[in-house]
């Protein structure tokens, strides 16, 4: 038996060779060294945050609240360290652990009063912003002192040397092939569908081909950014828990028939409060990396990430209605929408265009699950 | 005296089932016409088909309407043909008052403006005429079930009905709310509105109808006058057939006792009246308890409230393998041992985007971890084992469970219980809406769980099921326990009496 390929995985691919090609065509500096790896950064961040949203989404949830939380924890984190000189390393823990219990305040609210999670991440995005502003008086606090560094600022101008970058590639490489070798293994054994050797051998030659660019790509500026480990090491525990852990299973459940999985035992509660949050970890790392690029906690950031990041998870094939979406697909959204901006930045597209611009893809991308979901 | 509105020879089929099959009803002008039949003999179809929800063209045979050939092609013709239904689930708004429900959607005008002296004027003769003593800016949410059934009646009758057809009125009415009822339709009456009543309980039917027409299997049986017949008379031509050999039912050999249920009572809410009083039962390990009783009854309530899924303990002790039995939720259930097959398995049984092998094992992933992980390999072999041994027929265990028949389905949902292993097993009506073969399978399937020391609760609404496959049967009648008979006791009689709250001496 065989696997079939959905037009799906194709679109999603032609999209973004389609948006590559048009942004190097109309700006030549977009494949720049330099530019790719500041895309790998952006990519980062995005696509961090919408792995975290997709934990929500697919039990049929969402999260408005995530943008304004960015801020409010790099903001934390921020003031922890200029204003009352903590170390850096002890401000990010504080203010993820605050995540942490935010999230998981909102998740119990969302599940146990049966308030829409719609309304009360609404709630928190007003409340956050509003935090976030208090925590830092509206000022700018930089995330360490000028001229200095510090494990806050490292997130995003530490690179892996470029002989480690390359040694990394390889081993996750490596790791790819033996992990899709076994699983390729035991599926035939289970007599269940799995790709024809040719097509399997393409997808890892493809995956290689990508790899290899990457590598040398962001060899030629000053490595890997560290945020792509970070985004790396975040995608692999997703990916593990959605697909290999009973409580990613019940994700799957609740979102595809939320009755039918309580009554099938699924702790129905438990699980979406897990889910929001593992979240708020998310959001913190996140606020974290954002801050660092930014370089300083100011009362813009963190603006509409939200959108961002459900609207990478929409154009990534996942469904607001719960039950459907992968990590890859995440990715490859993310992608889209980072370069986009990327694209558009380089281009010197005015603001207000931008905004435009962002708001006709997700819409596209919302009719096109709809249309996709209808078949 | 000519019929003001007749059924001659309709059948209606939908794919897969006859409905009604040559069915003939008549119905005079200033008569009260009551249908008796167990669930699924054909009632709803036929009112449907006389209100106009299933069009003319949908069906062969004609419906005539003073003596002339009607074809309704919607509601609306029938309603303005004058036939007004009043539905078991009431379509009131509930934030309207009660004067502008009676008037939704034909407000009276005057110019471009709703006339809202028309209105009050005339909301208040027809709440005179159905005996309503209420302000008809009254909200209706704030009417209890029996007023808001007078609001609906006095809708139809703004309507000039002439036809009122009533499904299972007093389903959810207090006792002093049915005699209101009752003896509103009999001031109908005399001024000559007729109604066709639809009612599983024959005291309220013998206490109101002139004729009673009583449905078996989507035919007509008989059409009787009540002055010259008796309940016991027309409880037999409802169930009227052979209880045929096709339940396969192995010689049960109780052992000990699984689950008992000692007084149990319990609400849908916190606030709520209690739907299930004083029931005590228990069950053994290798037999079959049948749970039977009318729609409405509380089985499904009953096992949904053991297994966790439903509703809030008033009070009563349960345990199970003698440990008492907190089920709180399905969670805790399943981990005592308890596992339910719910009736409606496409809300409660499946998520039908996922795979075969997902559902099969939702119920057990804890079970099936090495770690934090679960283990993918032993989880393939149960899902694999199960697959087989069911027979499920599905190209593969990855293939979408929404893709297969009903029975398939069913077995996925099954497998998914098996799964568990569980020590006691509520399969609520496991063969609704599937083909026989599949029905045979599951029978065996029932014999084999017994077999292997497992006790079964077991719902039907299918009487022959319910005798041919329980070894003892308990019938629920308002929530409360209206019978419980052994095998040789069973009889349809009998049962059906207890069903609908009679007692014994009847059969």
């Amino acid at each position: 038996m065989k696997a079939k390929l959905t037009l799906r995985d194709f679109s999603l691919l032609l999209s973004l060779l389609a948006i590559g090609g048009f942004f190097a065509l109309a700006a030549p500096q977009f494949l720049s060294a330099r530019n790719l790896s500041m895309l790998a950064v952006e990519l980062a961040i995005t696509a961090t945050l919408a792995l975290g949203m997709l934990l929500v989404i697919l039990p049929g949830h969402i999260d408005l609240s995530v943008g304004s939380g960015v801020g409010l924890m790099g903001g934390i984190a921020s003031v922890l360290i200029i204003n009352h000189g903590w170390p850096a390393g002890a401000a990010l823990a504080a203010s993820g652990v605050v995540a942490l219990v935010l999230w998981l305040a909102m998740g119990a609210l969302i599940v146990r009063q049966r308030i829409p999670a719609f309304i009360i991440t609404l709630g928190g995005l007003l409340i956050f912003k509003g935090a976030f502003w208090l925590v830092i008086g509206s000022h700018t606090i930089p995330v360490v002192a000028g001229g200095q560094s510090n494990l806050y600022s490292l997130l995003t101008t530490f690179y892996l040397p470029p002989a480690a970058s390359g040694v990394l590639v390889a081993v996750v490489f490596v790791g790819i092939v033996a992990l899709n070798l076994r699983a390729r293994r035991r599926r035939a054994a289970l007599g269940f569908a799995v790709d024809e050797a040719e097509v399997a051998f393409l997808k890892l030659f493809l995956c290689a081909q990508g790899l290899l660019l990457f590598v040398l790509t962001v060899n030629q500026f000053r490595g890997i950014p560290l945020p792509v480990v970070i985004l790396g090491g975040v995608a692999l525990v997703i990916q593990v828990i959605t697909r290999h852990t009973p409580f990613g299973r019940h994700l799957y459940a609740i979102g595809g028939n939320e009755e039918a999985a309580f009554v099938s035992g699924v702790p129905v509660p438990r699980t979406v409060i897990a889910a929001f949050t593992l979240l708020g970890g998310i959001v913190a790392v996140t606020g974290f990396m954002q801050t660092a690029y930014a370089g300083a906690s100011t009362t813009t950031v963190g603006d509409s990430m939200e959108l961002d990041a459900i609207a990478a998870c929409v154009i990534g094939g996942t469904s607001l209605r719960g039950g459907r979406g992968t990590v890859l697909g995440v990715l490859f959204g993310a992608l889209i929408m980072a370069s986009l901006l990327n694209g558009m930045t380089l281009l010197a597209v005015a603001p207000e265009l931008k905004f435009i611009v962002r708001g006709v893809v997700l819409t596209l991308a919302v009719w096109m699950d709809v249309k996709l979901a209808k078949r | 005296m000519p019929a003001l509105l007749e059924a001659r020879s309709i059948t209606k089929r939908f794919p897969g089932v006859t409905a009604l099959r040559e069915v003939s009803f008549d119905l005079r002008a200033g008569e009260i016409h009551a249908l008796c039949g167990e669930n699924g003999a054909g009632k709803s179809t036929l009112i449907k088909l006389l209100s106009g929800l299933h069009p003319h063209g949908t069906y062969e045979g004609e419906l005539r309407l003073d003596d002339r050939v009607a074809e309704f092609r919607s509601i609306t013709d029938a309603q303005r043909a004058g036939i007004a239904v009043i539905y078991q689930e009431l379509a009131l708004v509930p934030e309207l008052s009660i004067a502008e429900n009676l008037f939704l959607g034909c407000e009276p005008r005057r110019g471009a403006l709703i006339d809202w002296d028309q209105i009050w004027r005339e909301a208040r003769t027809l709440l005179a005429r159905v005996g309503l003593d209420v302000a008809p800016d009254t909200p209706v949410s704030e009417l209890g079930v029996g007023s808001q059934q007078l609001v609906e009646i006095a809708k139809a009758l703004s309507k000039h009905a002439r036809v009122l057809i009533l499904d299972e009125p007093t389903a959810a009415l207090a006792e002093r709310e049915v005699e209101t009822l009752l003896d509103m339709l009999r001031e109908l009456r005399s001024r000559g509105i007729a109604c066709i009543y639809v009612s599983h309980k024959l005291d309220e039917v013998f206490a109101v109808a002139d004729r009673i027409t009583v449905l078996r299997d989507g035919a007509t049986i008989t059409t009787l006058a009540t002055a010259a017949t008796t309940k016991t008379a027309v409880i037999r031509a409802m169930v009227g057939r052979e209880i045929t050999e096709l339940f396969p039912r192995h010689a049960a050999h109780p052992g000990e006792v699984l689950l008992t249920v000692e007084d149990l009572s319990a609400a849908a809410t916190r606030g709520g009246p209690a739907q299930l009083r004083n029931i005590s039962f228990e069950v053994r390990a290798g037999e079959v308890l049948g749970l039977g009783g009318l729609m409405g009854a509380g089985r499904t309530e009953l096992l949904m409230h053991l297994f966790g899924a439903w509703g809030v303990r008033r009070g009563g002790r349960v345990t199970l393998g003698g440990r008492p039995l907190q089920a709180a939720s399905p969670v805790a259930a399943l981990a005592a041992g308890l596992v339910l097959v719910s009736e409606d398995r496409k809300r409660y049984g499946l998520v039908l985007g996922e795979s075969i092998g997902f559902n099969l094992s939702l119920s057990s992933l804890t079970r099936l971890r090495r770690g934090a992980l679960i283990d993918e390999e032993r989880e393939a072999h149960a899902n694999q084992g199960l697959f087989q041994s069911l027979a499920v027929k599905a190209p593969s265990l990855e293939t979408a469970v929404g893709t297969l028949s009903g029975g398939n389905q069913q077995k996925v949902v099954l497998g998914k219980a098996l799964m568990t292993q569980p020590r006691v097993v509520f399969l609520d009506e496991p063969t609704r809406g599937i083909d026989v073969g599949a029905k045979v399978e599951v029978y065996a399937l029932v014999n084999a769980l017994t077999a292997a020391g497992k006790a079964v609760v077991l719902v039907s609404s299918e009487l022959p099921e319910l005798m041919g496959m329980s070894d003892r049967i308990l019938m629920l009648h308002d929530g409360r326990i209206g019978g419980a008979f052994t095998k040789a006791e069973a009889t349809p009689e009998r049962l059906l009496a207890a069903a609908m709250g009679r007692t014994q001496s009847a059969a």
